[in-house]
């Protein structure tokens, strides 16, 4: 007990120790270029109230653009996280599917185009479509198509998938790159897969003036990543102003997540993993049941939720078989061919992970929820719980006579 | 496939066992949780073994799935370093702390209540509330 204390200490110094270290480094790596802008005649001036911000907050931004146009402006991140969609709507005309994955590693981990007030009504037009929503639609019909533009140019890397290049764990064949109108146009897809919600990519808080005077403000929510945040105003292609910067910093306890792409204060995934694990042992079930869709649910992307609960449980798995295993209480050629099939099984799963969206993670999860809640009230029924006290008994009497077979052998090695 | 256990010999049926080993490897993989609570019915229920066959061999076999899909997780970039760094010792603290609160618990209520718990979080994920 005394030592589990003290290795937990240790423990927890390490990781935060690790945690400011990275932390530190990963912020000077990333140096993201300001776009060039061209030099118009007419010119767009735009100012911020503020260029500093501390865990988010809200920024209001004036200017002033040729009276009588429509002014839209753009606000993204410098720090980028992943976005990927697989592509398997059929073909409107040929009904083929076309599977092709599409990824980025570019997208701003935060981004908004913020419209003019007077298109307000077609964000509430495809907020009315709910989860048929599209980005492209919105920037058609607001006429932000020659405006909408940092994400346009991010390097997205596409795949030729088929069904069994997913199964065997495979990202498939990398195609050529795309035109810049293509890619243009996937970027969009990739803008709904990960901001996930209208609210995310739009607003409409845009107030322009007849004489060209505009306000509009943007909040940064406290989970937005630290680093330079750029503001352009755009009133068409070449008609935009110089790239403002304000400077988010976020400072202990909360730290960034850089595949998560959002910062946490390191206090609650902590203490809500130590809850739900401790539930987990009381209902017999691994945390990661309980924990998963409510990271899900709290925004965190499916994929870095899957891929970083996982490893959680390697070692107190590994402490159980290294403690059955001195009692003899495995028999290695079972768990061995059940964890070969495992294993394969392993290697297939966390290439759907990533294949899926959102939806689909939450439905299927569901499913499988409602499983685990039937085999749980099918252990409570008495019919179990009898059978299960036999078996229990059976257990206590084997673990007793192993334990004390493994100490006499320890003994006698002395 | 014949195993033999303490002294005693167990027939284990792979026909039954390696499907579904392979399918709740993939399951658990994909979203990220170990597949104890499926591998336990299926070794009992499905492969017919006992107990105490099971709680140590089962955990063994888990464990392959979780090595894998934590490797594999971490070639698609999927693992975030500084996340798990602040949930692990929360996993351990848990680890540490389930067990002394389960002596003092009726663990058929302590199901029931999860199964609850279970069907809320199912639902709201299914969308209907």
């Amino acid at each position: 007990m005394k030592n589990f204390l003290k290795y937990l200490t240790i423990l927890m110094i390490l990781s935060i120790f690790s945690v400011t270290v990275y932390s530190q480094t990963s912020t000077e790596k990333k140096d993201a270029e300001p776009p060039k802008e061209s030099s118009p005649a007419d010119k767009i001036i735009v100012q911020v109230d503020k260029n500093q911000l501390s865990g988010g907050g809200k920024i209001i931004i004036t200017g002033k653009a040729p009276a009588g146009r429509d002014v839209y402006i753009e606000v993204w991140s410098e720090k980028t996280v992943r976005a990927a969609r697989l592509d398997a709507d059929p073909d409107p005309k040929t009904g083929k599917r076309p599977y092709i994955f599409y990824m980025t590693d570019e997208m701003p981990g935060f981004y908004r185009l913020i419209l003019p007030e007077k298109y307000k009504s077609i964000l509430e037009e495809e907020k009315a479509k709910g989860k048929k929503w599209s980005v492209s639609e919105i920037i058609k019909k607001s006429g932000a198509d020659a405006v909408y533009g940092y994400p346009a140019k991010i390097k997205i890397d596409r795949y030729q998938t088929t069904l069994w290049e997913s199964i065997i764990g495979s990202r498939g064949t990398k195609l050529e790159p795309m035109d810049e109108k293509e890619n243009k146009r996937r970027s969009m897809q990739l803008l709904k897969a990960r901001f996930r919600s209208i609210g995310n990519v739009f607003s409409s808080n845009l107030k322009i003036e007849e004489d060209g005077n505009f306000k509009a403000s943007v909040e940064l929510p406290a989970n937005a990543a630290p680093g330079k945040y750029f503001v352009v105003a755009k009133v068409d292609k070449d008609l935009k102003s110089e790239p403002l910067v304000v400077q988010n910093d976020v400072s202990f306890p909360s730290v960034y997540l850089p595949n998560a792409g959002r910062t946490v204060n390191i206090f609650w995934p902590f203490l809500l993993t130590a809850a739900i694990t401790t539930f987990g042992v009381l209902m017999g079930a691994g945390g990661g049941f309980i924990l998963n869709p409510i990271l899900v649910m709290l925004g965190l992307p499916h994929t870095v939720v899957a891929g970083t609960v996982m490893p959680t449980v390697l070692f107190s798995q590994g402490t159980g078989i290294y403690n059955y295993s001195r009692i003899k209480f495995i028999n290695w050629k079972l768990g061995i061919t059940l964890g070969i099939a495992m294993l394969l099984g392993g290697f297939i799963g966390p290439k759907l992970t990533e294949l899926i969206t959102l939806e689909q993670y939450k439905f299927l999860f569901g499913w499988v929820l409602i499983i685990l809640a039937a085999l749980m009230f099918w252990q409570t029924t008495p019919k179990y719980i009898e059978k299960n006290k036999k078996e229990q008994a059976i257990l206590k009497e084997f673990k007793k006579r192993a334990e004390e077979a493994a100490k006499k052998k320890a003994e006698g090695g002395k | 496939m014949k195993i033999e256990f303490w002294g005693q010999e167990f027939k284990a049926n792979l026909f039954i066992g390696i499907p579904g080993a392979f399918l709740i490897a993939v399951v658990s993989s994909m979203f990220g949780f170990g597949g104890g609570p499926f591998m336990v019915p299926l070794m009992a229920v499905g492969m017919r073994l006992p107990m105490y066959v099971i709680v140590g061999s089962s955990l063994l076999a888990i464990f392959f799935n979780t090595l894998m899909g934590t490797f594999r997780h971490y070639g698609f970039g999927n693992f975030d370093l500084i996340f798990f760094l602040i949930m692990f010792p929360g996993a351990i603290l848990g680890g540490y702390l389930g067990p002394k609160i389960a002596k003092k618990l009726n663990p058929v209520i302590v199901k029931r209540v999860a199964c609850v718990g279970l069907l809320i979080l199912a639902l709201q994920l299914l969308g209907v509330f």
